[in-house]
């Protein structure tokens, strides 16, 4: 039932519980940060955080952000305004699919775009990531390479075998440095997660394997797709 | 078929649009070979992803979907070189027209984008048998406008995603009945390597 022999499994089964079973387990780099993932409500039972509860204050610095990337002030800032705004430590633009990742988690009425408070959790979002990106870039490159991504991936609770992280790298390199620049990092971290916790829910049972219809298929691939 | 994904032939439109290697027949060679070299700026005798993005149009005025100029170059990019020569640009010529006129044949309104039900009607009768819910997914994840309809650039990486995805299931589908069973590492990795 395991496929024997694909995909680097050497014929080995998942081991039940491998993925998943850790309380840390999908969780977001940080404890206490948010763990919103595309097609679903980041916030769903309410706000996170400490902040939040009654109206939410405002960084006046991060009002003044959101002010310099809302390019033609309309007050809500789109996936393009992002991108032109963030930077990866090399100084490349942040590509477009991780702008829509992340607009699409903090959007909650799916109009594409985000308001102030919005942004305001969004750039919270960025920073733990931007903080773990730091930790596990332990050689200081100022670039996520294979064995600290596996690394990475472990100490988040993820069990993947280095084949599977090789890919992750192949696909999400386009500078042909064989490393994750941040933008690339935290699209690869959001979708693990949200595939992982999509796959748990069709594996009940732990087994290491799932059993899907055509159109299930479809769905959930699509819907977290680069 | 009951579960319906696609009658043989009938879906991966895009598949049967592509001829990477051939060239395209019915196509004055100078002609083409004049948009080439308007095409390729720096005058390398290749087309970079670069290039070809900023000579597509895909009706918007934004810049065409880097995904899908990623697509196109993997697929006609036959000596791997990450680029394109002229003879894997007459191929890629075609596959682009080709989709252009399928594009508007389904945008029945002439708007330059499709909007669900045309979407729907076009994977319809590429032979896709997807569900109403689908379709919303498929909007909101391919409209990279926020407009609710789906462009040119989008619709191709849509269709191209699907047709993948299809040929993955039925890798996995050895019997044919419309369900598979996956390990969490395929899954990952298939779902992953849907970046081109």
């Amino acid at each position: 039932m395991a496929y024997p022999g694909q995909f680097g499994f050497g014929g080995q089964q998942v081991p039940a519980g491998a993925y998943g079973a850790a309380p840390g387990y999908g969780a977001p780099p940080y404890g206490g940060g948010m763990s919103g993932y595309p097609g679903q409500q980041p916030y769903s039972g309410g706000p996170p955080g400490k902040t939040y509860g009654q109206t939410p204050t405002i960084d006046p610095q991060i009002q003044q952000w959101f002010m310099s990337v809302d390019g033609d002030r309309s007050g809500r800032i789109t996936a393009l305004e992002l991108q032109r705004a963030l930077v990866n430590t090399n100084w490349t633009q942040f590509n477009e699919e991780t702008c829509r990742l992340m607009i699409g988690m903090f959007d909650k009425d799916f109009s594409g775009t985000i308001d102030l408070y919005e942004f305001q959790s969004l750039w919270h979002y960025i920073q733990q990531w931007r903080a773990a990106f730091d930790r596990y870039d332990v050689n200081k490159s100022g670039s996520i390479e294979g064995h600290e991504l596996q690394q990475a991936f472990q100490l988040m609770g993820y069990n993947v075998s280095p084949q599977f992280v090789q890919t992750v790298v192949i696909k999400f390199d386009h500078y042909g440095r064989r490393s994750l620049t941040l933008d690339n990092f935290i699209q690869s971290c959001a979708m693990l997660k949200s595939l992982t916790d999509a796959f748990k829910q069709r594996d009940p049972m732990m087994t290491g394997v799932a059993r899907l219809s055509y159109e299930d298929f479809m769905q959930t691939a699509v819907m977290y797709k680069p | 078929m009951s579960y319906g994904y696609g009658q043989q032939g009938g879906y991966g439109y895009g598949q049967q649009q592509a001829h990477p290697g051939h060239p395209a027949p019915g196509i004055d060679q100078n002609w083409l070979s004049g948009i080439f070299q308007s095409v390729d700026k720096d005058r390398s005798g290749h087309i970079s992803a670069v290039e070809l993005q900023q000579a597509l149009g895909n009706g918007t005025w934004t810049p065409f979907n880097p995904e899908t100029v990623r697509l196109m170059i993997g697929m006609f990019d036959r000596d791997n070189s990450g680029s394109i020569n002229f003879q894997e640009f007459t191929s890629l010529w075609k596959y682009v027209t080709d989709w252009q006129n399928t594009f508007r044949s389904f945008d029945r309104d002439n708007s330059g984008s499709i909007d669900k039900n045309e979407l729907k009607t076009a994977l319809t009768s590429f032979g896709y048998r997807l569900s109403e819910q689908f379709f919303d997914i498929l909007i909101r994840k391919f409209d990279r406008q926020g407009r609710g309809t789906v462009a040119f650039d989008d619709f191709v990486q849509c269709a191209v995603v699907l047709q993948t995805l299809t040929s993955s299931f039925r890798a996995f589908d050895t019997d044919q009945d419309g369900w598979i069973q996956i390990s969490y590492e395929q899954f990952l990795t298939l779902v992953f390597s849907l970046r081109s």
